[in-house]
């Protein structure tokens, strides 16, 4: 009891040192939390734009379309009667907010003058634009089921054709049944779906309007639209063992499966906060050092007091450690609060972000402070405190006594 | 049994590429309850002596029993532990622990040993009792005068209760009226707990009240006279209560 009351005062007893210590712990724990914090916000701004704007939670193909899909698309359509049973089966689970078809297919689109390659997406535009909520309108208005001859085209076709809302334009393609077939689509509007290079060939229309051009009642995917990410996992098993018990030949991806472009990112950022890491550790690190190895110097005499009468080395050891964990307790948890006010503050100022590279959407800076993200930077800040103050310990408590006595 | 025994220590220390000798050879038996006064020049081994009784320095040469056992046998902890049960130290520049109170700081020792906080407590408010700073035990040592101070400091030393106390000028930063209360102090606390006394003094009325005097130069004991003005050697040799 004394003995940590001793480590207690000593913490208190050269205020301006724990002061500056106190900073350095605060400074790593806060700047980890913020860094930490804003690439959850920006990995979970990725991960549901790539979702609610491309792939949704989960998609269900024929069984094969992903291996020999892109081959013979036309071999691998879910045909209707299927899809109208498997719709039925998933719009049942309760973890489900929807599910909607989309036929792909790529074609040729004309104004007359020019001619572009695109990748068509015929959709059925009420439930789409449920899903798709991270698909913005840049221009015009966007698709309805009366829509038969509308299309919405990609930002980046938009004004490479230098379009404008109402254009006439002409779709060309490949059936189903191999032959060449065209119909004529007007350009209601534009959309930016975040990704700059899908938006320069992207367009969708009505599902019925696709069908129609492509000579079929099938579907390339259902897309399933959860009511939270972290449900993907369950909901794909739970699909998977129904459509083996209903004896359907399908085949599932979840977003995660899809979102090649989101796990380069999210390692080369992970790359990049492990780095930041280790750079904020030999910060504090140094820092915590030097002002213990000072107290170390300073309290020489009572060192040297501590082993005449007694004390181990040992002891002498827990004293300093003890002080550094009274300060990384002190320091992490005014770290842990000063982070989430900091957070707070930044995301209510929503400062907006430049549009990163490939993206064609600039987004507010957001900072989450899971709870998850705080413990584990404060448990951080904490054996930072704890770990600096080894040397320093140890360099006191091998002091020759004699010495240390003498000491002034 | 001898408290103390030292056979044959020597100790140099290394001063450019000559060794000097601060003790050579030296032999020295304490017996419970001396008043011990150790005297001698600057240099002359007096703080070597107390340093190598006090188990914190080792000799080149000989060897130091305390109770016996020979303190080269022992490890850096088992020396902790030993310091910390049978010997007591005073200094001369107090070596109080600033942030802690007279009381806290006589407690400490005891908190090393691990006794109960409220038993430890007890015990450092009757040491300080016993050194008259009963009114004084919430008082940091900025607080208290130099006097008091020394005082906190036998009282820390004294706790324990150990075999010998070894005491580096100990009256060296005080004006001489408050030497001579410390001093008398002592002497009282010798006779009442029959503990051992070794003292490095320059002051010369320290004397009239040694049990015995042990002169140091150039690391020899030049002169080693056992005086009768206190009679407690003689007291525990006959069996007579002491304190």
């Amino acid at each position: 009891m004394l003995r940590l009351k001793l480590a207690l005062l000593n913490v208190l007893r050269n205020g301006r040192r724990s002061f500056i210590t106190l900073l350095a712990i605060q400074f790593g724990v806060i700047s980890l939390i913020l860094m930490g914090g804003f690439f959850a916000s920006m990995y979970e701004g990725m991960r549901e734009g790539v979702i609610r704007s491309q792939l949704g939670h989960i998609q269900i193909y024929q069984q094969g379309f992903n291996q020999f899909g892109s081959q013979q698309p036309e071999e691998y359509l879910i045909d209707a009667e299927v899809l109208q049973k498997v719709t039925k089966l998933v719009e049942e689970l309760e973890q489900v907010e929807l599910v909607t078809p989309r036929l792909n297919f790529t074609g040729l689109l004309t104004d007359g003058s020019r001619s572009l390659a695109v990748v068509v997406e015929g959709i059925n535009p009420e439930k789409e634009a449920l899903l798709s909520s991270a698909v913005k309108l840049t221009a015009g208005e966007d698709l309805f089921e009366e829509d038969t001859d509308g299309a919405l085209i990609g930002d980046g076709l938009f004004k490479s054709l230098n379009l404008s809302v109402g254009a006439s334009l002409t779709l060309m393609a490949t059936t189903a049944d191999g032959s060449f077939d065209a119909r004529d689509v007007t350009a209601i509007g534009a959309i930016s779906t975040g990704t700059r290079e899908v938006d320069n060939r992207f367009m969708r229309m009505n599902l019925q309007h696709a069908q129609e051009l492509m000579y079929t009642e099938g579907v390339t995917r259902l897309v399933v639209l959860l009511n939270d990410t972290k449900h993907t996992d369950e909901v794909m098993a739970l699909l998977s063992e129904v459509f083996q018990e209903q004896g359907l030949a399908l085949e599932l991806r979840s977003w995660s499966d899809l979102a090649d472009y989101y796990h380069e990112v999210v390692n080369l950022f992970d790359g990049i906060f492990f780095v930041v890491q280790i750079i904020v550790l030999a910060i504090v690190l140094l820092g915590i050092v030097n002002t213990m190895v000072m107290a170390v110097m300073e309290r020489t005499q009572e060192i040297g007091t501590i082993r005449a009468i007694g004390g181990t080395r040992g002891e002498v050891m827990g004293l300093f450690i003890s002080e550094a964990f009274i300060l990384g307790l002190i320091g992490s948890v005014l770290g842990v609060i000063f982070s989430i006010l900091l957070a707070q503050g930044i995301t209510a100022a929503s400062i907006m972000m430049p549009t990163p590279p490939g993206s064609s959407q600039n987004y507010p800076i957001r900072i989450f402070t899971e709870a998850d993200l705080l413990w584990k930077n404060g448990l951080f800040g904490l054996l930072i405190a704890v770990i600096s103050s080894i040397y320093p310990a140890v360099k006191a408590s091998r002091m020759v006594i004699t010495k240390a006595l003498r000491f002034a | 049994m001898a408290v103390v025994k030292l056979k044959g220590v020597s100790r140099y220390f290394p001063v450019g590429n000559k060794p000097i000798t601060a003790l050579d050879k030296v032999d020295l038996t304490l017996e419970r309850g001396e008043f011990v006064v150790l005297r001698g020049a600057s240099g002359s081994g007096k703080s070597t002596l107390l340093n190598l009784i006090g188990a914190m320095d080792d000799p080149n040469e000989g060897e130091v029993f305390i109770h016996g056992k020979a303190l080269s046998s022992l490890s850096d902890k088992q020396k902790s532990q030993l310091r910390s049960h049978y010997i007591g130290f005073i200094f001369q520049s107090f070596n109080l622990i600033p942030v802690l109170t007279a009381l806290e700081n006589v407690q400490y020792p005891l908190s090393l040993q691990r006794i109960a906080n409220n038993e430890a407590k007890d015990r450092a408010a009757q040491a300080l009792a016993q050194v008259g700073l009963a009114d004084f035990i919430h008082r940091r040592p900025n607080q208290l005068s130099g006097g008091q101070m020394q005082r906190v400091a036998i009282a820390r030393a004294l706790v324990t209760k150990p075999d010998i106390i070894l005491a580096d000028e100990p009256t060296a930063n005080l004006d001489s009226e408050t030497s001579k209360q410390i001093m008398d102090l002592l002497g009282s606390l010798n006779r009442e707990t029959g503990v051992t006394f070794l003292f490095a003094t320059h002051h010369d009325f320290v004397l009239s009240r040694a049990s015995r005097i042990l002169e140091l130069k150039d690391g020899h004991i030049v002169k080693d006279e056992q005086l009768q003005n206190l009679n407690l050697v003689d007291q525990i040799a006959s069996g007579e209560k002491v304190g």
